[in-house]
């Protein structure tokens, strides 16, 4: 019987309290490695042949009888009431088969998410109306047939100027998000800074990210009678479910949502969007399937973004190192509906112990498109800028960076006082200086006169990536020995389904040949978790396995009663039946007797431990070469050292590291929305001008194999690798480059303007 | 976008009458697609010039006569073009783009390219676009010009047509009336009020051939500053062609990419060089004379610092 259980549930530095159904029997944890044949092996991923080949479907793939593709007219003000829209010659053009305003969505809605389609505009490029038609041109030329009129209002687009008093008003109430500054204090640092010896304080800047995904947002909608179905490139397939059927007024087994393959999800594909609704209520209107996905400039505006922030970080230590103060002040980037702050102040308050320290943070509202969660929201610039300041005091200490790190290493949680589940950090300090040679630094102190120069730096990094529940799945033992193995999580491309399917096998005892593994689909699995903060193996693994073994011991209890044999003494490897050294033969050939029957077996995510803070962590230790001609930096090597728990996989392990370090190098280095101040637009919102890492820009990644399961997160010790390879890697990269030129960058990215003004202050 | 129609003739002869205003040849398209599909250019006809193989390859005698549609990727890897004088127009067309693209990419609409100013190729009445104002010059103009040259600050795109500039490039047009041969001067010159692109072709005009005189015992290179390591556009480009003679410069020829709306030879800078020892006092000096005329933009004084450095270090690589 399943349990009702009350459990703390961690989503990117936001702690909720929830309830959730849990399997009474607790999963054994799996302590001893030599039992394990599958699971920490690198296994190919049981879709690469789809993936390579071009079967895959993606949203953006998916072809329906009949289906109608649609366009958007976006506004071309940043900041504006829309005064009217007449669609009347646009519905006259042959081909067009609907056109949906943004304020007849809202009269067909309901909820909050109503917000989204008023006749306030608040950036440029919000979707005002879209046309449906029976080809994409048509759609795209009728949507030039629309007339809207608008009455301008006064904009804002930058972060600094929003926060001044007489700055133009994106919302009613004004620019702060909550109204007022996010605060988190402990200790007393008026006098952490009196008790230093040495204090320091500098402004950090970074620019805002955009998530670039290669498959941009998009739906294809339908509908049987008074059911939806909706794909979507989402990395939530249950939250889009549930969120259509909030804000469409529907039960939530009359809508399916799908996603069996996306193009890349970093936060910004959470749930439906407004581009999903449109094509749901254009499909009921026209009768037919709806094809709804983002053109690359509506996805590069619209489609998310990573703050921009401004960080001021103080930081006082003794002359010995000892930290005795820090004082962080962050303003932070929303855009026009951001949902959330993101937590800055995590890597410096939960990385370093220092009993007096206190973040603000002032989330401030923009006309541009929105903040959405993107991998690590917060950690990756608090770390750019926390890790610049620990290095800039070690100078002022005249200490070693990283044995100041190493000297202020906390052994608990001290932002809750709870216990960390592991923190195995000396272990990635040591190993990645060994591959370094991180003795070899010169601390910028370069004579070198020549074109290249180089750098060696390093950062700290810390982030949660725990899971938990509510996460469910089942699976199904045919009689030929196959399994299925069902649940409704997604695989968004970081090899989900390979790892759950090793998991499967391994507990069942069946040869991962032998299971098919179904995700993607609210129609036919059971609820899981969003594939976000990290938590997709911690939170699924867990209910996998304890699926598996239901089935295993149901399977195992059939068998002895068949053989006539006790059931503690079988065991099920590799296929066959096993008592002791004895061979009972494979399990088809028991099972397959039993004709047409379905052995069952259900789990469920079990509660996380309390009072514990399950944490992920680790270093980068990167080698770049700035090239004093023009400016631009090359990262030649980076070593990755993370602690993500027991590694499944190792492969797919090693693809979620270099990913994110792959994003992060873009981040540090080229990527950065650029916003026409007067007139509001987004000046690259595209591909060419907006500028993600080319192969040539990727480093060698050596990623090093830190494997310690951790047996308290979860009975599988398996923790989440996405979003931890992103967080310290521009932060290492800025130190690098200190090391190399001398001359502290302060600002992301680090194009080249910055690094000539820089070198020209030598 | 605007509906069109598309015609493929098979010699230069049908082509050139099916030339006007309302059409468009196409040679690589690379450019001009995502013009279409911005809405930027709106012609009636598109006229591919893809049969005319006349207008492919490169022919030698005691200069170089390079077909208009010869690609990028076809001029970066030929030999002669590789190694020699002419080594400066093969690395910048191998700095270009991608491989993709320089696959299609001819040289001869690669000089005839459009700006990448983001305010011409947004929702901008720009002055390019024949708008009152440049609104890159109050906003957000890090990639633009370091040398005003006219109402616009957008520079020139082209790797290809700094090198070209630097070896004193011939470029041959034909049209209704014949045909007639252009300096590269001549054919990219700042925009005016009354014509507002960056070159001084006729839209029933078009490039067959660019001719490249002989250069034995000169010795050239093309420097190339990006955002990441491939397959962006020039920050600055620098082209030096240059002959010593007995250590001494005989001649020199100093070219800037994309900081101006052309291409822009920096004379005085080279013969500030001529009759010199190459040394690290004369190489600064010309690099330094190389920007002092710079009118930078509030966002473009690290141009001129870039630009300095990549002319120091072009000049070194020939001592």
């Amino acid at each position: 019987m399943p349990k009702l259980i009350k459990t703390k549930v961690e989503m990117e530095g936001r702690t909720f309290e929830e309830y959730a159904l849990v399997d009474e029997d607790e999963l054994p944890p799996w302590t001893d490695e030599e039992e394990l044949g599958i699971v920490g092996f690198p296994i190919p991923r049981v879709d690469g042949a789809e993936r390579v080949s071009g079967t895959a479907q993606y949203t953006h793939d998916v072809r329906l009888p009949g289906m109608a593709y649609t366009a958007a007219l976006t506004s071309p003000h940043p900041h504006a009431r829309l005064v009217s829209v007449d669609v009347s010659e646009a519905r006259t053009l042959p081909g067009v088969l609907g056109v949906l305003t943004r304020t007849e969505v809202h009269e067909q809605l309901q909820g909050g998410v109503r917000r989204m389609f008023t006749d306030q505009l608040r950036y440029a490029g919000e979707i005002v109306a879209a046309v449906v038609a029976t080809d994409p041109d048509i759609a795209r030329d009728a949507v030039a047939l629309i007339k809207a009129e608008y009455e301008q209002l006064p904009h804002v687009v930058d972060i600094e100027v929003a926060a001044q008093p007489d700055s133009p008003k994106v919302h009613t109430n004004g620019n702060i998000f909550g109204d007022k500054p996010q605060l988190v204090e402990r200790g007393d640092v008026v006098a952490g800074f009196a008790e230093a010896d040495v204090a320091i304080e500098h402004t950090y800047r970074t620019a805002t990210q955009l998530h670039s995904c290669l498959e941009p947002h998009g739906s294809v909608a339908y509908w049987e009678g008074d059911s939806l179905t909706i794909y979507e490139s989402t990395q939530h397939v249950f939250g889009v479910r549930n969120a259509m059927a909030r804000w469409l007024g529907l039960p939530q087994n009359k809508v399916r949502a799908i996603c069996q393959y996306i193009g890349g999800g970093f936060g910004s594909k959470a749930g439906p969007g407004a581009h999903s609704v449109f094509a749901a209520l254009l499909a009921k209107q026209i009768g037919r399937p709806v094809q709804f996905m983002l053109d690359r400039t509506t996805e590069q505006i619209g489609g998310g973004n990573r703050s921009a922030m401004v960080m001021k970080v103080r930081l006082g230590a003794k002359n010995d190192g000892t930290l005795t103060a820090m004082d962080l002040h962050c303003l932070a980037d929303v855009g026009a509906y951001g949902p959330w702050l993101p937590f800055f102040a995590g890597p410096a308050l939960m990385s370093y112990r220092c009993p007096n320290a206190r973040s603000e943070t002032l989330g401030l509202y923009t006309n541009t498109g929105s903040f959405m969660a993107f991998r690590a929201p917060g950690f990756v610039e608090g770390t750019f800028a926390i890790e610049s300041a620990i290095d800039e005091l070690a100078m002022a200490l005249k200490m070693d960076s990283l044995a100041l790190r190493r000297q202020n290493i906390p052994d608990h949680d001290q932002t809750n006082g709870s216990a960390f589940s592991n923190y195995p950090i000396e272990e990635c300090f040591q190993q990645g200086a060994e591959r370094i040679e991180w003795h070899t630094r010169t601390n910028g102190h370069t004579s070198s006169q020549d074109r290249i120069r180089r750098g060696i730096g390093m950062s700290n990094q810390i982030w949660w990536g725990g899971g938990g529940p509510p996460a469910y799945a089942t699976v199904e033992v045919n009689t030929d020995g196959t399994a299925t193995l069902r649940t409704g999580t997604q695989d968004i491309g970081t090899g989900t389904k390979t790892v759950l399917t090793q998991v499967c096998a391994e507990e069942l005892g069946l040869p991962l040949a032998a299971i098919t593994t179904v995700l993607g689909d609210s129609g036919s699995g059971q609820y899981a978790p969003i594939s976000g903060g990290s938590m997709t193996v911690p939170s699924m693994a867990p209910a996998v396995r304890s699926a598996a073994r239901d089935a295993r011991l149901q399977l195992l209890d059939i068998v002895s009663q068949m053989l006539e044999r006790p059931v503690e003494a079988l065991e099920i490897r590799d296929g066959q039946i096993y008592e002791g050294a004895e061979n009972h033969g494979p399990v088809k050939n028991l099972i397959g007797k039993l004709g047409d029957v379905m052995i069952i077996g259900n789990g469920s995510r079990g509660p996380n431990p309390d009072g514990v803070t399950i944490i992920t962590s680790g270093a980068q230790f990167v080698e770049v070469a700035v090239d004093t001609l023009t400016g631009r930096i090359q990262v030649l090597r980076v070593i990755a050292a993370h602690d993500c728990g027991r590694i499944v996989n190792p492969l797919t392990y090693r693809s979620q590291i270099e990913g994110g370090i792959i994003q992060a190098i873009g981040y540090a280095l080229t990527e950065q929305r650029v916003m026409d101040e007067h007139s509001g637009i987004q000046l690259n919102a595209d591909l060419g001008d907006y500028k993600i890492p080319t192969l040539a820009d990727i480093p060698e990644i050596e990623v090093l194999r830190i494997d310690f399961p951790d047996l308290v997160a979860n009975p599988t010790g398996a923790k989440g690798a996405g979003e931890p390879p992103i967080i310290p890697t521009p932060a290492a990269i800025a130190n690098a480059v200190y090391d190399a030129i001398g001359v502290r960058i302060r600002e992301l990215p680090m194009t080249p303007d910055k690094v000539l003004a820089a070198l020209q202050q030598q | 976008m605007k509906r069109f129609t598309h015609i493929t003739p098979t010699s230069i002869h049908e082509v050139i009458p099916l030339l006007s205003e309302h059409t468009r040849p196409l040679a690589g398209g690379t450019d001009l697609l995502t013009e279409l599909k911005e809405g930027l250019v709106e012609p009636d006809q598109l006229v591919s010039l893809r049969k005319l193989s006349e207008l492919r390859g490169l022919t030698f005698d005691a200069g170089v006569h390079i077909g208009a549609l010869t690609t990028l990727t076809e001029l970066s890897r030929h030999p002669q073009i590789k190694d020699g004088p002419y080594q400066a127009l093969a690395q910048s067309a191998r700095l270009a783009a991608s491989p993709q693209l320089r696959n299609m990419a001819t040289i001869g609409g690669n000089v005839l390219q459009d700006v990448r100013c983001w305010y011409y190729r947004g929702p901008f009445d720009c002055w390019l676009k024949g708008g009152d104002e440049c609104p890159a010059r109050d906003g957000e103009h890090h990639k633009h010009a370091l040398f005003d040259q006219s109402p616009c600050v957008a520079v020139q795109p082209s790797d290809p047509a700094t090198a070209l500039l630097a070896l004193d490039a011939t470029v041959s047009v034909v049209g209704p009336d014949g045909t007639r041969s252009l300096s590269m001067q001549e054919l990219l010159t700042p925009p005016t009020a009354t014509r507002r692109k960056l070159h001084t072709l006729q839209s029933d005009e078009l490039i067959t051939a660019i001719t490249l005189p002989d250069w034995a015992g000169w010795q050239s290179v093309y420097l190339k500053a990006m955002e990441r390591a491939t397959y962006s556009f020039a920050l600055v480009g620098v082209a030096v062609a240059l002959r010593l003679d007995a250590g001494v410069v005989a001649d020199a020829r100093i070219v800037l990419g994309s900081v101006a709306n052309t291409p822009l030879r920096m004379d005085k800078a080279a013969t500030s060089l001529v009759g010199q020892p190459l040394n690290d006092e004369t190489i600064a000096a010309a690099a330094h004379v190389a920007i002092q005329d710079a009118q930078p933009l509030p966002h473009t004084h690290y141009k001129a610092e870039m630009t300095q450095r990549m002319v120091r270090h072009a000049l070194g690589t020939m001592v």
